[in-house]
This record gives structure tokens, C-alpha cells and sequence, in this order.
């Protein structure tokens, strides 16, 4: 017994100075304070592509900063640190994630992803006093009533009707079904795509699916039961809606296919076995991804990095929220004040070297002007041929 | 009338997809009295084995298939040999133990892999169409596999010697021991059987809808209702509910929608089990 406690304080001790030594490495020369930046999402499951593009889109951006020799707080230059949590996609398991962070000293939250997440860390987190940046589709995914969750793209209020009219005019659809999981994170995105294709003079019926379903087969034949001209997979995750898409392509649909949800389309593509196959499809870009200020993100990232960064347009949003929490802190002169941090942060311009300028919205949608609004893009395949991704003008939506 | 074919061949496919699934579960609880929660681990394993053979190593289909089927197999004996045999007598613990195998099996494919599907396609494409219906060819393979694996797994359960000492184990451990069977040397062939046949259905299935580190999850949910439904560790009894989980599935979801028609799943299943807490060929007791 004492032989086995004696191995296990050797292996304690070996383990508490492997941690500091790592630590000590990673600290920027002279650094001796840090600012704690949390990063929240699935990082397993079907969404983890999501939850892992948010934590590497934080990672490369702490990097830059520490980099550059840390964050400036006050008269001093701190290193900044991440600590990832997997919320698994579900409320409680953002709520959770809340909590684990608040005692681990974390005080802003890049993410969680998405809208039952967002649910779930909105009042643990205002409770906490933690500063959260979501990313998630949800009606209600920022409210005046917890001033401290922040958002980090623009949602379907802003994007689908101007995708939608888009969409329409190119491939001149009359109906089409929207189809998407049953959850929050199904629902609010499908029932604001639904309208906006409504509002654009297109005949629009939703569809929901139990998440968890691995085999669309039924749902495909139900769909083209109703002889839509197109399909739109909306928030589905990006394997859902390949398998969406190849069991609706083998079941004779010839229409296009829309995406107006969360990124995913080249894990999509590749799932489906090229755009050869998916034929005519369309989807929203959360970034302008032929932009080459946009492109530039994904090199800097590679050089700064050493490995190439995932093809998920997630990493992009979550590296501007992440510059502009440590842009806030500087120039609230304090990391301890989380107020002061997020009254800094609505008075800062919303600029970010790779994405371009934007603004803040959500007054109108949300109640609170507390979302990033930056350029968002479309892309397009039509007859098996990438068009690439184009710019769509948001403003005034 | 044509939605009602379609659903019907829909329905057909899938019946077999989770027979093929949960004969594999089934046969480890029947044989072992172990609930394994690991099933979905070893399906998710053998996709991804043949994934790699065909898409990394440029293998034809068909031998990546057989490879995923061998190494997956060889995995599950080495785990029923290393840890649950250690373990076999107690339910609570080999919960647990294979619990703990999944999570780390969807866990290092998500590190080695990535969170995104990788491109694996089924070699076979095209539909064949009639009146009312389609089938894709690929799905009409998958279905013809399915349906020729499960008649050799009753053929080996019922027709040889090696099913029928499998079959005493798990009509009474005791009494098979006292007859000179050695679970010691059939368990692990028994695990290695069931984890081969997760694998097929991995290897064959994931192609023709998604490969992902998190496919397991829906694969254990569905393995465990059929098995449930078809009465745990019956082989008849798992091969009928699978079918009518299938059938069920397809003309709910169809006629229903995906929402109302998982709860009419469900609903169907509660019910049978209220009049049957057994499952439909389920034993009041089991006997190993």
C-alpha cells in the first residue's frame, strides 16, 4: 500500500511539473499576468465539426496575441490562455460548461455554437458575470435581459431573405420545402427560412426530423411526396444534410438543394462525392470566402499555425470575436471587470483586418444591439459547376 | 398507393440494415449476458477501417469491406479476452466497461479523422425505377448482403456444432460447462462474431448515407429498441422486431413526418413491451 501511494505522489508530482513547465513555455517573454479566454462548443457529436472550427478559430487568435507579446491590460502586457469545453450541443451541457469555466477563472466565452446552447448558457453565464459570444441561430440567441451575451454573426433575420431572392432569381423556383432537426436549433432557423422564401414570393412548408436520425430515406420520400421544385437542409449539420442531399439525388430529385444555415457546405460536398453530384445547389457563406482578405485568414492561420485550419467557416467568425473581446479588454484597461470589458466592446467599431468592416445589429430582431454584422457570401453550383461565392449585401435588413 | 410502395421498400431496407445490427447485439447478451454498449463503436470502427482501405490505401471496395470485417472482428476478440471476460458475471460493470469502449472508440476516430465526413462513396450507383417506387442499386446490394449474412448466421447458430455449444451457453451456462463446453474459448469467438457483423453492417451502410465519428450513437439507440422489442438475446425475436421496427419507421416517418413518426416508434414499442415485457420472443428468464 505505502509502495502504491509512494508511485502515485512520484506520478502527482511528475504530472503538476510537466503542467507548469508547459505552461511556462507557452507564456510570452516578461509576461506575468493572463487573461483567461474560454471556448465553448461540441466538440463531439454530430456538430463537433462546428464546435472544433469555434476552438481553432480561438486558438489562432490567442496565438497572434501572444505572439505579439500578450494582451495589453492596463500597463501591462498579459499572455492570454485557452481552455476548451464541449457543450455537446445541448442546453444543459452549456450551462454546465458555464459553471466549469466561471472555476477556472474564465470571464469571456467565445461561443457555444449553437441555439439550445445558447439557451442553455445565457442565464449561468449573466449569473457568472461571464462576457459569452455565441454563435447560434436562435429568435432569441441575444436579449436585453442578459447584456452580457453578445453574438457573434448575423442569423437568418439578416441574411435569408436577400439569399432567398437570390437563390430564386437563378434557378426560378415556385415551392420549396425546408426541412430541418426538431429542436431549437432546427426550428428557429427553418421557420425564418421559410418566411423569407414566403416574403420573395416562393411557396415554403417546413419539414423537422428527430435528431439522432442517421437514414432520411422516409423523410426524402415524404418530401418529394409534396412535389417541391427545391430543398432547402436550412441548420441541419453538415452530415445530415449530405445524406439528405445524396438520398434526394438518388431518389430522382433534380431541383436544386439550398443551405441558408450553418456552415458546412465542403464537408457536404465531399460527403455527397462531389459537385458533380450535388448538381444545383446553393448555400449562405457566413464569410465572403472568395474575398481575398478572407482567404488571407486561412494562410495566416496555416504560417502562423503550422497545419492547415479546417475548411469550416466557423473558425472565421470566431477569430473576429475573439480580436474584438481582446481589443475590449484593452481598451477597458481591465480583464477583472467584465462590465467595463462589454461596455467596451459595444463602443468599439466593428473592423476586423481579414473579414472588413461591419456593424453592430440586433436592436431591430433581438431587442439589443450586441450582434457582429459582417459581409456574408452565397455560393452557387449550377449544373455541376462551382461558381464560387459572392458577396450579398445584408444592409438595411 | 405509390407512397405506400416506397415506404414499403424503404421500410424493408432498413428492417434489414438492423437486423444485420442487432443479431450481433443480441448474440452478446444471449451468449454472454453482456449489454453491450460498445456495438455502435465497432459499427462506427468497421466504416471507418474500409473508408481508410479504399480511400487511403486505394483498395477495391469488396477487400476493404472483408478487412474491416477481419480487424474489427480480431479487435472485439482481443477486448472479450483482455477486459470483458474479466468482467462477464457482472452486468452493472460490463455496462459500464463497454460504455467507456464506445467513448473512446468515437474518440480516437474523431482524433485520428477529423469531426468531417470523409468522401466515401459506395461503388455502386444508379436506381433502379418502377411504378411508385425506386430503389437505389447500392441500397439493393446492401439488402441483398444483409439478407445472405443473416441466413449464415442461422445457418451457423443452427446448423453447426460451434452454434449449438453457443446456444447451451446461452440456455444454461452450467449445464453447458457440465457438458464440457468452455465459455473461456467460445466467448471470445462469440464477441469476435458479433463485433464482425457490426463491422459488415458499418462497412456496408455508411457509404450509401454518412460517414461520421458520431454515426455509433443512432446504431446503438436502434440496436438496443430491436433487441428490446425481439426480447433480449433472441435471434428470431431480433431479427422480427427488426423488420417491424423498419417497416414502422418508414410509413410513420412518410405518413406522419419525422417528429410524430419517431414518437409512433416509440409508442408501438411501449406498447408491446406493456403487453410483453419480454419483447415478442423474449424468455421470462434468462438461463445463463
Amino acid at each position: 500500500m505505502r509502495k502504491i501511494l509512494r508511485r502515485s505522489s512520484a506520478l502527482m508530482v511528475a504530472v503538476v511539473a510537466a503542467g507548469v513547465w508547459t505552461s511556462w513555455l507557452a507564456m510570452p517573454a516578461g509576461a506575468d499576468c493572463e487573461v483567461k479566454l474560454g471556448v465553448m462548443g461540441p466538440l463531439s457529436g454530430a456538430a463537433a465539426a462546428w464546435g472544433s472550427a469555434m476552438r481553432i478559430g480561438a486558438e489562432f487568435a490567442v496565438a497572434e496575441a501572444n505572439k505579439a507579446g500578450g494582451v495589453q491590460v492596463g500597463a501591462e502586457k498579459c499572455r492570454v490562455s485557452v481552455t476548451p469545453y464541449d457543450s455537446k450541443y445541448t442546453a444543459d451541457g452549456a450551462a454546465a460548461g458555464a459553471n466549469f469555466l466561471a472555476s477556472q477563472g474564465v470571464k469571456f466565452i467565445i461561443g457555444p455554437v449553437g441555439s439550445p446552447e445558447a439557451t442553455g448558457i445565457k442565464p449561468v453565464a449573466e449569473r457568472n458575470g461571464q462576457i459569452t459570444f455565441n454563435s447560434g441561430y436562435a429568435k432569441n440567441a441575444i436579449e436585453p435581459r442578459f447584456p452580457l451575451a453578445f453574438h457573434q454573426l448575423s442569423g437568418p433575420s439578416t441574411w435569408a431573405r436577400p439569399v432567398a431572392k437570390a437563390a430564386k432569381e437563378k434557378f426560378g423556383f415556385k415551392s420549396i420545402v425546408v426541412v430541418a432537426p426538431n429542436d431549437q436549433g432546427g426550428t428557429d432557423i427553418a421557420s425564418v427560412d421559410a418566411e423569407a422564401y414566403r416574403a420573395v414570393g416562393v411557396k415554403a412548408s417546413e419539414e423537422y426530423y428527430q435528431r439522432g436520425t442517421s437514414n432520411f430515406a422516409p423523410i426524402v420520400a415524404r418530401i418529394l411526396s409534396s412535389n417541391p421544385d427545391a430543398v432547402d437542409t436550412a441548420s441541419s449539420p453538415p452530415a445530415d444534410g449530405a445524406t439528405i442531399a445524396k438520398q434526394l439525388r438518388e431518389a430522382g430529385f433534380d431541383g436544386p438543394i439550398g443551405r441558408l444555415g450553418g456552415p458546412g457546405t465542403p464537408e457536404i460536398i465531399r460527403a455527397v462525392g462531389g459537385i458533380d453530384k450535388l448538381k444545383n445547389f446553393y448555400w449562405l457563406e457566413i464569410v465572403p470566402t472568395d474575398d481575398p482578405g478572407v482567404k488571407s485568414l486561412w494562410e495566416d492561420y496555416k504560417s502562423l499555425m503550422g497545419a492547415p485550419a479546417p475548411d469550416n467557416t466557423l473558425m472565421a467568425t470566431s477569430v473576429v470575436a475573439s480580436r474584438m473581446i481582446l481589443k475590449a479588454i484593452t481598451k477597458a484597461g481591465t480583464a477583472a471587470d467584465v462590465k467595463k470589458v462589454a461596455e467596451a466592446l459595444r463602443s468599439l467599431s466593428v473592423e476586423d483586418r481579414n473579414l472588413g468592416k461591419g456593424e453592430w445589429t440586433g436592436q431591430t430582431f433581438y431587442g439589443i444591439n450586441q450582434e457582429i454584422s459582417l459581409p456574408v457570401g452565397m455560393g452557387m453550383i449550377v449544373d455541376g459547376k462551382h461558381l464560387g461565392v459572392r458577396r450579398i449585401d445584408t444592409s438595411g435588413q | 398507393m405509390d407512397g405506400f410502395i416506397a415506404a414499403g421498400i424503404i421500410g424493408i431496407g432498413l428492417g434489414a440494415q438492423y437486423a444485420l445490427l442487432a443479431l450481433g447485439f443480441t448474440l452478446i447478451f444471449g451468449i454472454l449476458g453482456v449489454v453491450n454498449f460498445a456495438h455502435g463503436g465497432f459499427y462506427l470502427v468497421g466504416g471507418y477501417i474500409a473508408y481508410a482501405m479504399v480511400g487511403m490505401a486505394g483498395w477495391p471496395y469488396p477487400a476493404a469491406v472483408l478487412v474491416a470485417i477481419l480487424t474489427t472482428g480480431a479487435l472485439g476478440y482481443v477486448v472479450e479476452l483482455l477486459l470483458v471476460e474479466r468482467l462477464v458475471n457482472d452486468e452493472l460493470a460490463t455496462m459500464m466497461l463497454t460504455l467507456g469502449l464506445y467513448l473512446m472508440m468515437s474518440t480516437t476516430v474523431l482524433v485520428i479523422f477529423g469531426p468531417e465526413s470523409p468522401e466515401f462513396i459506395f461503388p455502386v450507383s444508379g436506381t433502379l425505377r418502377g411504378k411508385g417506387f425506386y430503389i437505389p442499386l447500392a441500397n439493393l446490394v446492401v439488402l441483398s448482403v444483409c439478407v445472405l449474412a443473416i441466413g449464415a448466421v442461422y445457418l451457423l447458430m443452427y446448423r453447426t456444432g460451434f452454434g449449438r455449444a453457443l446456444r447451451a451457453l446461452a440456455d444454461d451456462r452450467t449445464v453447458a460447462m457440465a457438458q464440457g463446453i468452455r465459455p473461456r474459448l467460445l466467448f471470445p469467438v462469440a464477441f469476435a462474431l458479433a463485433t464482425a457483423l457490426a463491422a459488415l453492417t458499418g462497412a456496408l451502410v455508411t457509404p450509401i448515407l454518412t460517414l461520421s465519428p458520431h454515426a455509433g450513437d443512432a446504431v446503438l439507440a436502434t440496436s438496443f429498441m430491436v433487441v428490446i422489442l425481439g426480447g433480449l438475446g433472441s435471434i428470431v425475436g431480433a431479427t422480427v422486431a427488426a423488420f417491424i421496427v423498419g417497416l414502422v419507421e418508414a410509413y410513420s416517418s412518410v405518413y406522419l413526418g419525422g417528429s410524430k413518426g419517431a414518437l409512433a416508434l416509440f409508442v408501438l414499442v411501449l406498447f408491446i413491451l406493456v403487453v410483453r415485457p419480454s419483447g415478442l420472443f423474449g424468455r421470462e428468464v434468462r438461463g445463463a
